[in-house]
């Protein structure tokens, strides 16, 4: 009897959560759960947009292999006849273009990337190079965003905890970048990156005597994604700075006091209690900023449009440009899969579904 | 209890002016207009429309303002239709629309439009029909022009705008150089739109048309970009970044190069007719020392060549109102609403009676010119790719772009081009 009531009274506190759990869990079947298997069961058909003229189709996974074929194949080097050596131009080695090395059938193949490697030169083919470079570029922005959003978010949190005069003022106006809606922080940003000397920044670096007044941030692509990163630091890192400092605001002052006593470092401080106690903090806001920075979309759209795509500006284009249903909905669930990775990879690292 | 009885009176009353507001809700109508709001387009429509309803009290008439870039109207338009929604009657569209929107559309010949398509410019009406069915009336025409300094062309000792892409090159460099090294370092010789987008389909259209290097997909269903006139035509336009274009000119669209030729610092730009009248406006620096002509050609004996671009109204087949919804389009589309958005705002018709009427020709000089461009124009292949006129346009500027930022030379970029556009119209590939 002693020990059943105890495993009643749990079953029942169980019960009583699954009742109480029930209406949010209707909900997210309806806006979650259905949605994601219509997206799911609209990729594997060849449904077009905003048309009734054309029958739907099963495909398969027709398009889950043209967005994510890939092949990596070498390109032979251009020899000159005359002198049966490689041929030069511009003081580079030549090699054959890709397009006749490439295969065309049952999938045409184009360049995604191109590299060198053990002497010699490769090419990377993709049947949607595209999507394949929004991937990578999603990627390499999500890691650099989060990583500087981080450490910064850090550093200005740990500032802002301090006690001084004009701290609630300071911690308003840090919010500030947050509190723009995107579209017009990008469009902002946009002016002040102007190609000429139109825009603030190259005006001031032109007065500097740095560039020559005519640096195209957006429009010279090794500078594309660190200006888009730039842009997004700038933006977030409130939000994260916010994040942590309620993070902080739970660790006991007594902590601190004891360690000081015991004579342990600020380094020590930081490493042995502040980071410990606030990895929840830093989990969730790690997980937070890393989804949506993988949903990347607005900054995308506006300041770059059809020059470079992010995953999810490249699945807006297949869908109203190319009217393609059926890919885009493939592409959704694709970025959908990327994400699960990143979150599953979080959950298992910072062990937050431990209890 | 004395409060009691006035409302007692009241409530009969309160009644009748309920039942009779209910009445004149059943009796008018409101028509959705959903339209575009670059510059001055969106005042004059609203100028037009009280006009409209002044003369039908029965038709109340709301606008719609749709986002400027023409990608994302079209991308608003396709959701509007995905969802057969009733919310929007009337829609500005775009020249190249007509092809993927005609299934939305009614055919306006069934209300009342078969009166007036006579007065029209044939061309414009030709591109709105499909299969018989006039789905949009024209009520503005465009064309890509050469704008060039007239004063600053004098002072360099030249005769007239150039003739040929390589005059205009070689033009550009003299005057931008001369005017960098006399003090005023943000000059430039020619800005265009190059960003990736419709836009850029047009500017390099212009260039191929000129040069013998095809139209894209010519009438007769061939694929026609991969030649050698292409190649070096597009090799001619990567030169021009970074030499005597901004580097930024890849990400620029209309109002970027307005912007700098309007501030004095462009000796050439090609851009549409509504850059003039804002160029010619009181407080712009260039009033007066600016005139238009058509582009220049490839070669001596090449034709000129001017994307035609233009905008229409169409009926939404979803509308609850189709008939009031036609009258508004036909209004918008008539004689006296060109003349007028043509003297305010510089707007092309497409009445060409509005190009015989002295008041829009003392305000707008270059519209006697205009007739010449229009004749030059060359349509974008989109009637006949139908609804994959959008994927045709985006390989194509995505491929224009690669080559223009170096991403890829200019051979590849159209030898890749000619295999996608096979993949996605299945039509044959040729020379122009």
């Amino acid at each position: 009897m002693s020990a059943g009531r105890p495993r009643q009274l749990a079953g029942g506190e169980a019960r009583t959560a699954w009742w109480l759990m029930l209406p949010a869990l209707v909900v997210m079947a309806i806006v979650a759960i259905y949605p994601l298997g219509q997206v799911v069961a609209l990729s594997v058909t060849d449904a077009r947009f905003a048309t009734q003229r054309v029958e739907r189709a099963y495909v398969g996974l027709d398009n889950y292999r043209r967005l994510l074929s890939l092949t990596v194949r070498e390109l032979p080097p251009v020899v000159d006849p005359a002198t049966g050596r490689q041929d030069l131009r511009d003081g580079r080695l030549r090699y054959e273009s890709w397009v006749r090395i490439l295969p065309r059938e049952p999938l045409r193949y184009a360049a995604a990337y191109e590299f060198s490697a053990f002497g010699k030169r490769w090419v990377v083919g993709a049947t949607s190079p595209a999507f394949i470079r929004a991937a990578v570029d999603t990627v390499v922005f999500t890691v650099w965003s989060v990583a500087l959003e981080t450490i910064l978010g850090m550093i200005i949190a740990l500032v802002l905890s301090a006690e001084f005069v004009g701290r609630g003022l300071l911690r308003t106006l840090m919010l500030l970048p947050w509190a723009v809606v995107t579209v017009v922080s990008a469009r902002i940003w946009e002016w002040m990156l102007q190609p000429t000397r139109v825009g603030f920044f190259n005006t001031l670096l032109y007065d500097l005597g740095l560039g020559d007044g005519n640096i195209g941030f957006f429009q010279t692509a090794s500078m594309q994604l660190p200006t888009m990163i730039a842009m997004d630091v700038w933006k977030t890192t409130p939000f994260m700075a916010l994040l942590f400092l309620a993070g902080l605001a739970v660790i006991p002052k007594e902590l601190y006091e004891a360690a000081e006593i015991d004579g342990a470092s600020a380094v020590r401080r930081f490493t042995a209690i502040t980071l410990p106690l606030m990895a929840p903090a830093i989990a969730v806001a790690l997980i937070f900023r890393t989804l949506d920075a993988l949903r990347v979309f607005d900054v995308f759209q506006v300041v770059l449009g059809g020059q470079r795509y992010s995953l999810a500006s490249y699945t807006q284009a297949v869908l109203i440009d190319q009217r393609e249903v059926g890919l885009s909905s493939a592409a959704s669930v694709v970025i959908f899969l990327i994400i699960l990775v990143f979150a599953v990879s979080y959950m298992r690292m910072l062990k937050v579904d431990t209890t | 209890m004395s409060w009691f009885s006035p409302r007692i009176t009241t409530l009969p009353v309160a009644l009748a002016v309920m039942l009779a507001g209910a009445l004149a809700v059943a009796q008018s109508v409101t028509v959705q207009v959903a339209v575009g709001a670059v510059g001055t387009e969106l005042q004059l429509h609203r100028q037009a429309l009280d006009q409209f309803m002044a003369d039908n009290p029965d038709i109340r008439v709301e606008l719609l303002e749709t986002p400027s870039g023409g990608t994302d109207r079209l991308g608003l338009y396709l959701q509007f239709f995905e969802a057969r929604s009733a919310d929007v009657d009337v829609l500005q569209i775009d020249v190249i629309w007509p092809g993927i929107l005609e299934e939305h559309l009614v055919d306006l010949l069934q209300y009342g439009a078969d009166a007036v398509v006579g007065e029209f410019f044939p061309g414009s009406i030709a591109n709105n029909m499909l299969d018989g069915r006039l789905v949009a009336i024209p009520y503005q025409i465009g064309a890509g022009m050469l704008y060039y300094r007239t004063d600053l062309l004098e002072q360099y000792g030249f005769d007239g705008p150039p003739a040929t892409w390589t005059e205009l090159e070689s033009m550009a460099t003299v005057v931008m150089e001369g005017e960098r090294a006399a003090g005023n370092p943000d000059m430039w010789g020619f800005v265009w739109q190059g960003n990736a987008y419709e836009g850029l389909t047009c500017n390099a259209l212009e260039w191929f048309a000129s040069s013998g290097a095809g139209e894209i997909i010519e009438s007769d269903r061939t694929i026609t970009v991969f030649n050698d006139a292409a190649i070096e035509v597009l090799e001619m336009a990567a030169r021009w970044v970074g030499t005597i274009s901004p580097v930024g000119v890849t990400g620029f669209v209309e109002d970027d190069a307005r912007n700098l030729f309007q501030a004095g610092n462009a000796v050439f730009m090609r851009n549409w007719p509504y850059a003039y009248n804002l160029g010619q406006a009181e407080d712009s620096v260039i009033r007066g020392l600016f005139d238009v002509t058509v582009l220049p050609s490839g070669a001596p004996g090449e034709p000129n060549a001017a994307t035609l671009g233009g905008q229409s109204f169409g009926v939404s087949a979803y509308s609850q109102h189709p008939e009031a919804a036609a009258k508004v389009a036909l209004y918008l589309a008539s004689l006296p609403v060109q003349t007028l958005r043509a003297v305010e705002g510089s707007f092309s018709g497409t009445i060409a009676a509005l190009y015989d009427d002295p008041e829009v020709l003392e305000r707008n000089p270059f519209f006697a010119g205009l007739q010449g461009i229009f004749a030059s124009a060359v349509p974008r292949p989109s009637t006949v790719t139908g609804t994959d006129y959008g994927a045709v346009s985006r390989a194509y500027y995505t491929a224009v772009h690669d080559a223009l930022t170096g991403r890829q030379d200019a051979e590849t970029a159209l030898a890749l081009l000619e295999l996608e556009l096979e993949s996605i119209t299945g039509f044959p590939t040729g020379q122009p």
